[in-house]
């Protein structure tokens, strides 16, 4: 396996507020990990910047070969758009756009839209008929499975989730568990941010958080 | 996609976009109907002005016998000079006698410019349309009654010693001196005084503005300096100043609803742009660029003011007919080419109203996406 990303010493302060604090560690191609911590550690803030979504005050991140620290808007903006792809506890939906429409919508930010592709996405998560219905006709695990589509479209190199269960009932839990296992199968990177610790114990590696520093990295399987 | 976008955008966010329209049709419906009344308006004073009769007057310098010019040279220049759509009509006055040896005012002139020189003339019987007519005459109320004339009576008139026999074709009611004048044939009253090819004034009608009536009335004067001609001021510069005033008004006008129209559409836009934070940070947590998310919006924004000037126009329209019948008791015509006026004014407007749209661009995505 070759090295996805390579965090460095990650620091990120708001006003009197060390959200991070030096974090460093590394996450190999294919990888699954599990982010965990009390509120407040600084997992989403991790996320964001990992995902071009903020910038750190020190440090580096580095992505597929590309330090995230050193782009500025416009770099920021491709990056999101090439290298990462989303999917978050609120599911952030566009609510006018069909779930379809959704996932053309990342398309169309990336390069060209393909609807055909977009179709098999959505297929793929199993909405395959829903393609025309709007995210209010959806229920939470439906609008989830269109955003895990969303995500996917653009083969990002990384598959970012912050608490992609966290809204959701047991049931729709475990499809998008289940959606997650079977990407981590097919060789995505996936870092996933959750409370949950029999969630935590799907991944390959579960980083710790607390206060902004690292507390610890656990290999799943040698915990086992 | 992006029409895809473009048309969810506007189906999502209907209710707000409702009211953005109804203020921009309802201000291009104002800007219409104006435009439309002050076209048509100018163009109806303009021809009330013209019914005034002649707006400028050529006469020869000097006193008497003196007081002539050559007729020929002067319409020459006049048709050389002239606007298109000059109308002239050269005169010659002479004191004539009757067979009881009473004077009597003659005038010779075209008299089938008539009714474009001197509007305002009543004629009681047949006026006269041919020119080149030398058997008859108009003759003025007061000659008619000192004469006992009326349409078809004979009437001899004397010069020197020629004398002409003229038929009255048409009794004139102009409340003015030429209630005391008898009109007939230029060459007729020419031949009678001998005065072959000579005339005392042209008076005319010349279309366009003050400043381009003095223009040509300085061209005739350096051309004819034997001659004098003079804009009637009094109807030129009522017409110019009049038009003016109305077109000031209406721009001021326009401008007034323009930027009211504005400030409902900021309005608008300023709710919009913050129902719009959530949309625009997702689409910039998905790689969306700014001007990218923006021109989506502005083409929204744009497509709003070209549908609202259209709705607008014909709203207008209607509102032309009405005001037209209801207040001015006229029918006033409306014009197509306020349409694409109408369009280009809201389209403005609307982009003009859509600047909070510009706060997008601050959004950040991360605060966005954290629900703050």
């Amino acid at each position: 396996m070759s090295r996805l990303v390579q965090v460095e010493g990650l620091t990120k302060v708001y006003g009197k507020v060390r959200a991070l604090d030096g974090v460093t560690f590394d996450v190999e191609a294919g990888e699954w990990i599990a982010m965990m911590g009390p509120s407040g550690s600084g997992k989403t803030t991790l996320i964001n910047i990992l995902g071009g979504l903020d910038t750190p005050t020190s440090g580096s991140a580095v992505v597929d070969g590309v330090d995230v620290a050193r782009f500025d808007e416009a770099g920021l903006t491709r990056y999101r758009a090439e290298k990462v792809g989303f999917v978050f506890q609120q599911f952030h939906l566009v609510p006018y756009l069909t779930a379809i429409e959704n996932v053309m919508l990342a398309q169309y930010f990336h390069s060209t839209t393909d609807e055909n592709e977009a179709r098999l996405a959505l297929e793929r998560v199993g909405l395959g008929d829903r393609l025309t219905h709007v995210p209010a006709q959806l229920s939470g695990g439906e609008q989830q499975r269109v955003a895990v589509a969303r995500s996917l479209i653009n083969h990002p190199k990384l598959l970012l989730a912050d608490e992609p269960t966290g809204n959701l009932d047991e049931a729709n839990e475990q499809i998008v568990i289940n959606l997650l296992t079977e990407l981590h199968i097919e060789g995505h990177t996936i870092l996933m941010v959750t409370h949950d610790a029999s969630i935590g114990r799907l991944a390959d590696r579960r980083i710790e958080l607390a206060h902004g520093r690292l507390q610890q990295i656990i290999t799943i399987s040698a915990e086992n | 996609m992006f029409g895809r976008l473009f048309w969810q955008l506007i189906r999502g966010n209907r209710g707000r976009l409702a009211v953005a329209l109804v203020a921009i049709v309802g201000g291009g419906a104002v800007i219409s109907a104006m435009f439309n009344m002050e076209i048509d308006v100018r163009r109806k004073l303009t021809q009330e002005f013209r019914s005034l009769g002649a707006n400028v007057v050529l006469s020869a310098h000097g006193a008497g016998d003196q007081a002539l010019m050559n007729e020929s040279a002067a319409d020459g220049f006049v048709n050389r000079l002239g606007p298109q759509g000059t109308i002239s009509s050269p005169y010659l006055y002479l004191v004539a006698r009757t067979r009881a040896n009473q004077p009597v005012v003659l005038a010779g002139t075209w008299l089938d410019r008539a009714s474009a020189i001197t509007p305002w003339w009543q004629i009681q019987g047949e006026a006269i349309s041919a020119r080149d007519d030398v058997t008859r005459c108009l003759v003025g109320k007061n000659v008619a009654r000192q004469f006992a004339l009326t349409p078809g009576s004979e009437i001899e008139l004397r010069y020197a010693d020629k004398s002409a026999h003229f038929t009255v074709s048409g009794i004139i009611t102009a409340g003015d001196d030429e209630d005391d004048q008898v009109f007939t044939n230029l060459a007729a009253v020419q031949n009678l005084s001998g005065l072959v090819d000579r005339i005392q004034m042209i008076q005319l009608r010349v279309p366009g503005s003050v400043v381009g009536i003095q223009s040509f009335a300085s061209q005739l004067n350096t051309a004819l300096p034997d001659a004098d001609a003079r804009p009637i001021r009094q109807i030129s510069e009522t017409e110019g100043s009049l038009l003016s005033r109305i077109q000031l008004l209406m721009i001021t006008m326009a401008l007034l609803i323009l930027v009211l129209t504005g400030l409902c559409v900021l309005a608008t836009m300023a709710a919009l742009a913050m129902e719009r934070r959530a949309d625009v940070g997702l689409m910039k947590a998905l790689g969306g660029s700014i001007g990218r998310i923006v021109r989506l919006f502005l083409a929204e924004v744009a497509v709003l003011g070209a549908l609202g000037g259209v709705l607008g126009y014909l709203f207008g329209v209607a509102l032309t007919l009405w005001a037209g019948k209801r207040v001015f008791g006229v029918m006033i015509s409306p014009r197509l080419e306020v349409l694409p006026l109408t369009i280009v004014l809201m389209v403005g407007v609307a982009l003009a109203g859509a600047l909070p749209l510009r706060l997008l661009g601050k959004v950040k995505p991360a605060v966005i996406l954290r629900g703050e």
